[in-house]
């Protein structure tokens, strides 16, 4: 190795070598499951639940002694979020219009956990793409349909480039995919800040927006996600495309053989070259396909209506990306968690919203998301710990 | 347009404004950057800086705002950052959850958190004065970016010989570095590797604080949410920019403590630059040079690897 | 002593525990350490089982087991590594508790460790010093390596950084490591598996004096027979956990020691070896290969590591169908390069590699396996298996569109492939979906051959086919290599052990510095002239 450093899994079990090789012979195998080894795992399954429990509620907690500290009231927050997330009339169109991108962000990240790559750029990669989305929105004529579908393949080639330039670097020149990847989510947000102060470029024609406001053309009506209703709520029809990527990320890194690959290239890099899999070709797709998904997510939420009133702005991607990423980590990478637990973080933002009436600042959800996803980490690292040291014993006499 | 180029840069180079504003962003990062290359050298990668500073920033904001002493406003900054440092470390060298990701969630959290307490608190502060050198002060062109600073800002000075001291000449140095090139064997040799990780770790959480106090104190006067912005990566890419070297390492900040700096110096001498183009320089020419030097250095060997024992 | 009485009334030994045992007049110095009734269980596993162990100041006392048989345990749980469940350790006669490395050092244990001991970036010097307490003093430590490596004839360059050093001086290092602290209890864990003959001869030198000289105790742990029998004043011998005999080294021989170590009579390889040597008759008793075609040809290989050490330096060697080619050498002296060629993981400096005459290019990911090159690779972990994926999965990794329709992967057919690999080489795990990690040893290795060999290669590598692996398993190993060689495969054996190499192969080419210095036909070859080679002389 010269130069930067292995990365590794993005997911707790970076370390995830369960290397339990070279039982002493005379031992039996830890193969057959005896009632007493069933009885075990039952108790391990148990206890790994009731330490989510604890953890999950330690998080709530703290965030509710810090609401207390700074003299509002818990309960009222509590409920705000509820309100705003669900309870409130339509919020929960609203909610799965948050979720829509915050799921279309985890599944690529989810591909290039997979591949061993640590993409942290999402919020970069989707600025990327919304702003290609943007400037084919604003300047392809034609019929709705095919300025939607050709907005968002733009969205896809926008973040998958942005990837790309990681993906390059770290194939071509060592760097570590982890470090550009975030350097490139400043570079993004300056770059389409430029854009947005240039009409040539993302800015919007003078008329129609005060002089010194950046902000892009507004899509037509026509080029806009259709928005259906169900129940009183209303969503853009993209959630359940983003369902069905889902389906299909899930389908093809379980059962395909490019997800086997990827899957034998994130375990063991060198086992992988050997096999055919080379680290360049597929590590780079699979970076690029990450990037692509969370500038799909760029152009779904600039068509979508639920971000920016679909027009492209400074600071449009609003942490979407970084909270994707955390959707991923905390569904553990896998892709009908990661459904729900999208779900789980578009409730906290969307609830945000009612926080004004509670006179607590919103950026109390921030904490409440980043001190429950610490907590969600703890679980997994601890059992592995355990699992380990308990591997370790049995492997202990090798010579 | 090579001709504007080239008088920009000799204006630059002969402004003495545009040093001190290099200085002060240069000893900003110098001050995470020694910690994070002390952290670095026993394997550990420390996403988190960028939250330490922060924390470093705000507790520092706090201090002062309570207090109205700068010392104080000091330690509370150090405090505050060694706070994260301490979960950061915890988390990824206690338990062995993945030091990106925990390193990523307390940037989240420490920002939802300084942004939060900070609309609650809004704490108060004032800008440090500077403290005048004779004589060196008077050296032309540096010398009053050098020597006309704030108390803070020479605290600089015996902190990077201190962690090149610690590192290199002590026996906890060492340790540290064999727990950075090969865990295995130092486990062996009894050495608590996880151990001396974390304590690196704390060491950077100091430091970062030290850097966080510094900016709000001496080179701000205000404390903001988006105060750091993004620099703490610049300080973490510094240390891998400077190939593992102190010395390296040094340098690294005074590179990207100019490069930071233009927005400021340029618009000021008269150079019309866009200003979003010119933020994103620091971190496109971070990652030319990462991109030209990362196949010539060799990093800690164990570097970014958790140690388990028994594992690898 | 109950214990000793219940060991005497088991154990079916040949010189029983009470003719030399703790109270024995013959037994020389005084018990330097004692370990009485050690156990160490791993949940349902008994690494240590009842162990009693006495090392005498002035003696070598050599400590024989195969892999697995609990030794390691043993060692560890002496330098504070391990705690022990039960039993009790008394240092100079005082009931010690050892919790930690640090506790063992300062009650005056010192181990020589395998692997994994030195840091390669660091200087000697600060090596030395690793582990140490107190006030970190450079230029007493530089003082104290020159003094010991004279007083030992240990010759080291204090300041040489040990990455650049060759393996045997590394060792080196690593005893004066230990000699620093001035030990009196040394523990040697297989030290010779890295140094050629002569350098092996040198390091019992070491001993015999820091042994008779100094009156030091030292265990010498090591599953090789004549290393025991030359080097050692007495031998315990483990099996599964237990200690199954102890007796005085020069009241025993090969065979003895052979049949204790695995609870059966079994043909020692280097009987066979020495058998096969002194008759005309070869071991392997196929006709010569030399018309057959030519499988593998390396010409020229030259590999630069990333540090610039040629690894491989103008390496040339051809192997014929159907004929087993062993690679002698000491480890360190290219064999892994020459693997990693032929695993695709390493590109070429200069140099080519023909497979069936036709050229591979190297370094390509799939290149060499899709030519028809099978690796048993020397770690399997590092290029061999998936270790979080299932057995069926690995049994396809080179090739899963095998398996697969129109790229998704057919879980019948893995399945079925699997079933069918797992009984032809009689794989023991709980089924195809078994995780790999949750296999032993033996049994990854046999994913790993059962995997080569269905993919039918032309040319098999074997890198340390059998390292690691318990008796029977080496058999196992040992039976296939030969069955795929007589199938017409042409086969590569890669070992550090020379009666491995002897035993297998047809022909037998010496390594040494990236380099081949020396070829003959097994029928020529004899341990006195490899061991020459081996240490670089030219015979």
């Amino acid at each position: 190795m010269t130069a930067g450093f292995d990365s590794t899994d993005i997911d707790h079990a970076a370390v995830s070598t369960p290397d339990m090789s070279e039982v002493p012979p005379h031992t039996v195998g830890p193969l057959h499951e005896s009632p007493e080894v069933r009885s075990q795992r039952m108790k391990l399954l148990s206890e790994t639940a009731v330490l989510y429990v604890v953890c999950i509620c330690a998080a709530l907690v703290l965030s509710a002694i810090i609401v207390e500290l700074t003299g509002g009231d818990s309960g009222a927050v509590f409920n705000a979020l509820l309100d705003g997330s669900l309870r409130g009339p339509g919020r929960i169109g609203t909610t799965i219009g948050v979720a829509t991108p915050l799921l279309v962000v985890a599944l690529g990240s989810i591909i290039s956990n997979r591949a061993g790559l640590v993409n942290i750029g999402q919020e970069g990669q989707l600025f990327i793409g919304s702003a290609f989305a943007a400037y084919v929105g604003a300047r392809l004529g034609g019929p709705g349909p095919w300025v939607v579908f050709v907005l968002l393949v733009a969205s896809v080639v926008g973040g998958a480039l942005w990837a790309g330039i990681a993906a390059a670097l770290k194939y071509r020149r060592n760097v570590p995919e982890v470090l550009t990847t975030l350097l490139l989510v400043t570079i993004a947000a300056q770059l389409a800040g430029y854009g947005l102060k240039v009409q040539w470029l993302l800015l919007a024609p003078a008329e129609g927006r005060s002089n010194r406001q950046q902000i892009s053309k507004q899509l037509a009506d026509d080029t806009r996600i259709p928005r259906v209703t169900w129940f009183g709520n209303e969503f853009p029809i993209s959630a359940i495309v983003a369902i069905a990527l889902a389906a299909i990320v899930g389908y093809a890194l379980a059962r395909m053989v490019w997800g086997f690959r990827l899957r034998m290239l994130g375990h063991n890099q060198r086992t992988a070259h050997r096999a055919g899999v080379s680290a360049a070709r597929y590590g780079s797709g699979a970076l690029m396909l990450s990037g692509a998904f969370a500038g799909l997510a760029g152009g779904l939420m600039l068509a979508g209506g639920d971000f920016g009133n679909y027009t492209l702005v400074p600071g449009f991607p609003s942490e979407i990306g970084w909270t994707g990423l955390l959707v991923a980590l905390v569904a553990r990478q896998r892709c009908s968690a990661a459904v729900l637990v999208a779900f789980v973080f578009a409730c906290l933002r969307t609830g945000s919203g009612f926080l004004a009436s509670t006179g607590v600042e919103r950026r109390i959800t921030d904490v409440v998301q980043g001190l429950l996803v610490l907590a969600l980490l703890i679980p997994p690292a601890w059992m592995f710990l355990r699992q380990r040291r308990r591997a370790m014993a049995s492997s202990e006499d090798r010579t | 347009m090579m001709g504007s180029f080239f008088s920009a840069f000799f204006d630059v180079l002969t402004s003495e404004a545009a040093y001190i504003n290099a200085l002060t962003f240069a000893v900003f990062l110098g001050f995470g950057a020694t910690g994070e290359w002390v952290a670095e050298r026993s394997g550990t990668l420390n996403i988190s800086l960028e939250g330490m500073f922060l924390a470093g920033a705000f507790g520092a904001a706090i201090g002062m705002d309570q207090s109205g002493n700068e010392g104080v406003a000091l330690l509370c900054g150090m405090g505050s950052a060694l706070l994260v440092a301490i979960v950061q470390a915890q988390m990824s060298h206690r338990l062995v959850a993945n030091q990106f990701v925990v390193g990523l969630t307390l940037n989240i959290l420490v920002l939802g958190l300084a942004s939060y307490l900070a609309s609650e608190l809004d704490p108060v502060t004032r800008k440090s004065s500077s403290t005048t050198i004779p004589l060196l002060s008077d050296i032309p062109l540096v010398g009053s970016a050098l020597f006309d600073r704030s108390w803070l800002f020479y605290l600089i000075y015996p902190l990077v010989p201190f962690c090149w001291w610690l590192v290199y000449r002590t026996r906890w140095g060492l340790e540290l570095r064999s727990a950075g090139e090969n865990p295995q064997s130092a486990d062996v040799s009894g050495i608590d590797v996880n151990k001396r990780r974390r304590q690196s770790i704390y060491i950077a959480g100091l430091t970062a604080g030290m850097g966080g106090t510094y900016l709000v104190l001496a080179a701000v006067g205000q404390f903001e949410d988006s105060i750091v912005g993004g620099r703490g990566f610049i300080a973490l890419i510094a240390v891998i920019f400077g190939g593992w070297t102190l010395r390296g390492t040094v340098a690294g900040c005074l590179l990207f403590g100019a490069v930071l700096s233009f927005r400021l110096s340029l618009p000021a001498l008269g150079y019309d630059v866009s200003g979003d183009l010119l933020a994103s320089l620091p971190f496109v020419v971070t990652i030319a040079a990462m991109s030209i030097f990362a196949a010539r250095v060799r990093p800690p060997r164990a570097l970014a690897q958790p140690f388990v024992r028994g594992l690898n | 002593m109950a214990g000793d009485l219940h060991h005497d009334l088991t154990s079916t030994t040949i010189v029983s525990q009470s003719e030399v045992g703790p109270a024995g007049p013959a037994s020389g110095g005084r018990v330097a350490i004692r370990l009485d009734q050690i156990t160490k269980r791993y949940g349902a596993v008994v690494a240590c089982d009842q162990i009693d162990l006495e090392l005498r100041c002035g003696r070598i006392h050599g400590v024989l087991g195969e892999n697995g048989a609990g030794k390691s345990t043993l060692m560890k749980i002496m330098i504070g590594l391990v705690l022990p469940d039960s039993g009790t350790i008394s240092i100079d006669g005082t009931r010690t508790r050892l919790l930690d490395p640090t506790a063992a050092a300062a009650h005056g244990i010192g181990m020589v460790h395998q692997h994994f001991s030195l840091v390669e970036p660091l200087r000697v010097w600060e090596n030395v010093a690793l582990g140490d307490s107190g006030r970190l003093r450079p230029a007493e430590v530089r003082a104290r390596v020159g003094e010991i490596s004279e007083r030992y004839g240990l010759d080291v360059d204090p300041d040489a950084i040990v990455g650049n050093l060759p393996v045997g001086v590394r060792q080196r290092v690593e005893i004066i490591k230990c000699l620093r602290r001035d030990p009196s209890i040394l523990i040697f864990d297989e030290p010779t598996s890295v140094l050629t003959p002569a350098e092996s001869e040198k390091l019992f030198e070491t001993l015999r004096h820091v042994v008779v000289n100094e009156g030091r105790a030292v265990a010498l742990v090591s599953h090789k027979l004549d290393e025991i029998l030359q080097a050692t004043d007495e031998v315990t011998i483990m099996r599964q956990g237990r200690v199954v005999d102890h007796v005085k080294t020069d009241q025993t021989n090969a065979s003895a020691l052979a049949a204790a170590m695995v609870g059966r009579h079994v043909s020692l390889r280097s009987e066979r070896v020495a058998s096969s040597s002194h008759s005309t008759q070869p071991a392997v008793t196929e006709t010569s290969t030399d018309d057959r075609p030519v499988a593998l040809a390396v010409n020229g290989l030259r590999v630069r590591s990333h540090d610039g050490v040629l690894t491989l330096d103008d390496l040339s060697l051809h192997v014929r169908a159907g004929e087993i080619v062993g690679i002698a050498g000491v480890e360190g002296n290219g064999q892994r390069a020459l693997a990693d060629v032929l695993s695709s993981l390493t590109g070429l400096d200069a140099g080519e590699v023909l497979v069936g005459g036709r050229s591979v290019a190297a370094g390509v990911a799939g290149a060499m396996a899709a030519a028809g090159v099978g690796v048993i690779p020397e770690d399997r972990h590092d290029s061999g298996v998936v270790l979080e994926m299932t057995v069926a999965e690995n049994l396809v990794l080179v090739d899963a569109t095998r398996v697969a329709k129109s790229g998704v992967i057919n879980r019948h057919q893995l399945r079925a492939n699997a079933e069918r690999l797992i009984a032809e080489f009689e794989i023991s795990c709980s089924g195809p979906d078994a995780p790999l990690f949750s296999l032993s040893g033996g049994n990854q290795q046999r994913v790993v051959l059962a995997r080569e060999l269905s993919q039918q290669p032309s040319v098999l590598v074997a890198a340390q086919p059998t390292r690691g692996l318990d008796v029977g398993a080496i058999e196992y190993m040992t039976e296939c290599l030969r069955r795929v060689a007589a199938s017409g495969v042409g086969v590569l054996l890669i070992s550090s052990e020379l009666e491995e190499i002897l035993d297998l192969a047809h022909r037998i080419v010496v390594i040494s510095s990236g380099r081949i210095i020396g070829e003959m036909d097994r029928a020529d070859a004899d341990l006195g002239r490899i061991g020459l080679l081996l240490g670089g002389q030219a015979a």
